[in-house]
């Protein structure tokens, strides 16, 4: 039972090429969990089990296994009852993940309505709408309903993360800042959500307040520097942030950086991600997951 | 006085080792694992909020404390001061009430409140789970065991531990070494804690509900208003905390701080 348990917890679920590998073998490990869990079912019955038991039925419905979710499903709601709300969400979940058609989906759509006139403050379902009308293409509605819901639960910081990428799928650079900002305001130790708010003042600096945007910018890169010190997303963005102050001739500008300053400060992360490159390369394996980030790095050092 | 450096002997009967000491620290046992198998099976879930605006009534104030906390560490002045008039405001309006018609009225009462109620009856429980026992136990070492010497420590103490050590047993000359029944008593109930630990798993009445929790979300659970408080009186004295703030922000001089703290000198 061990080795592949541990291997789920070993194997990033962002990367869609390990995901596969991973749910190929999830007949094997749900059968083989279900032989010895009948003969120590108290000592595999903890939240941890439960949570793997969660990914391992996101990973099926992703690459396409939907008889082994559909296990895994069972299996969580023999154990918490299907009324439980979380349940309730992964049910939902697998539903939109097997419809076949646009009313298929509608009809989930209105299931979710159902249940949320019954009880209002069912989180998971509250969110799975949202996701629902996202995908629907219906990004107004779905904006509506989230901020309902941040309105509700102004301390979920993945709600605001999810609103803020609504807005700027839409175009409100402004808004989406807010929201990424509150979301920092809950976690203000991410170090992913610093860099993504500096990407997105990069983004929203084109018109007359550019200078200011991209000085922020800069400095929640380097912050996300600051709190990951290898991080490389976090130094690609630096690395064009500064560029792009200095390109512009708006170093030196009121309560900007210094052009020395900023030059040094590109200087050391072309510096950084040029040694992270090189040290992610040999070990190539090891960060596949993130391969399209390190061909996007070299391809920029090539550039400069 | 006993005399000093002279050691004190006491004929004692083996069997007050048999049928005090031992029956003492199983019961103690026992009923340490009775209460905790008790509170698990009596403790009820924390209520989640029943309606948006309920939940909002909760978080709100959350959303104050994290911005007070954390604002230093993300938000540059503008966007700080907007935010602070924004929950400074509406902490004053009680526009984050569940019911900002009822501002100002006192609270309800919590015996007539059925939520309320249930929180108190929750405390209630688990008061009575500590002390119900604990007097029956003490009332029934009283009855049987007391006055008995029971066991000698190994080791020399100070006359100070005199009142630990040999509570029931009201003799001026006994040596401190020598503990009482009911002394023995005492010292199960506090030391206990790491047995069982042992026995029931690392933070025992805690464990179960763990587990129960993680299938819900946390987020939406948190409740910081105690049964009974008036959010309005945590709104506003919240919203005095937030005008107080001075703005700073960490995010001032971080790049010179990691070309300080991560570039190499030659940059």
């Amino acid at each position: 039972m061990a080795s592949p348990v541990t291997d789920i917890r070993e194997i990033s679920g962002s990367d869609l090429i390990s995901a596969l590998h991973l749910a190929q073998r999830a007949p094997a490990i749900l059968g083989q969990e279900s032989g010895s869990a009948a003969i120590s079912s108290k000592s595999s019955d903890t939240a941890d089990y439960y949570a793997r038991l969660e990914q391992l039925m996101l990973v099926c419905l992703r690459t396409g296994d939907d008889q082994s979710a559909q296990t895994c499903l069972n299996r969580l709601s023999l154990r918490f009852g299907p009324s439980n709300e979380r349940i309730m969400g992964l049910r939902g979940l697998y539903e939109e993940a097997t419809a076949k058609d646009e009313p298929a989906l509608e009809k989930c759509l209105q299931e979710y309505d159902n249940t949320l006139s019954q009880s209002p403050v069912n989180v998971p379902i509250l969110k799975r709408r949202v996701a629902l009308l996202r995908s629907l293409n219906r990004p107004s509605d779905a904006i509506s309903g989230l901020i309902q819901l941040v309105d509700a639960i102004p301390t979920d910081a993945e709600a605001w993360c999810e609103l803020a990428d609504l807005y700027q799928s839409q175009g409100l650079g402004s808004q989406a800042i807010f929201s990424l900002e509150e979301a920092l305001l809950i976690a203000p130790n991410s170090w992913n959500i610093h860099s993504r708010l500096g990407e997105l003042l990069y983004t929203c600096a084109s018109d007359g307040d550019a200078c200011r945007l991209l000085g922020r910018s800069v400095q929640h890169f380097s912050r996300s520097i600051e709190l990951c010190d290898d991080y490389l997303r976090g130094l690609y963005g630096l690395i064009l942030a500064s560029t792009r102050i200095l390109d512009n001739d708006y170093a030196g500008v009121s309560g900007q950086l210094s052009k020395k300053t900023l030059e040094q400060l590109k200087a050391f992360a072309l510096l950084k991600l040029g040694e992270i490159v090189e040290s992610r390369s040999v070990d190539d394996q090891h960060w596949a997951s993130s391969r399209s980030e390190l061909i996007a790095a070299k391809e920029l050092l090539n550039r400069q | 006085m006993a005399i000093q450096g002279d050691e004190q002997t006491i004929l004692r009967d083996p069997a007050l080792f048999y049928w005090i000491l031992f029956p003492i620290s199983i019961v103690m046992i026992l009923t340490g694992i009775l209460r905790h198998y008790a509170t698990v099976l009596m403790n009820s879930t924390p209520k989640s909020p029943s309606t948006l605006a309920e939940s909002r009534e909760r978080l709100a104030l959350l959303r104050g404390v994290n911005l007070r906390n954390n604002a230093c560490s993300v938000l540059d002045r503008e966007s700080f001061e907007m935010r602070k008039n924004y929950m400074v405001s509406g902490f004053r309006s009680g526009a984050f009430l569940k019911d900002p018609n009822n501002r100002g009225k006192p609270p309800a009462n919590p015996m007539t409140d059925p939520a309320g109620m249930e929180a108190m009856m929750g405390m209630l429980k688990g008061n009575m789970m500590m002390m119900i026992p604990q007097t029956l136990i003490m009332s029934w070492i009283n009855a049987f065991f007391s006055g008995f010497v029971i066991l000698k420590l190994p080791f020399p103490l100070t006359i100070r531990f005199k009142s630990m050590l040999q509570s029931g047993v009201m003799t001026r000359d006994l040596d401190v070494q020598w503990v009482s029944s009911l002394s023995w008593y005492f010292l199960n109930l506090m030391g206990l804690q790491s047995v069982f630990g042992f026995i029931l798993g690392s933070d025992n009445s805690a464990s179960q509900m763990a587990q129960q929790m993680g299938m819900a979300n946390p987020a939406a659970m948190m409740n910081p208003l105690q049964p009974g408080q008036d959010p309005d009186k945590l709104y506003l004295n919240e919203a005095e905390n937030l005008e107080v703030m001075e703005h700073f922000c960490i995010l001032d001089g971080v790049e010179e701080r990691i070309l300080q703290n991560f570039a190499p000198a030659g940059i």
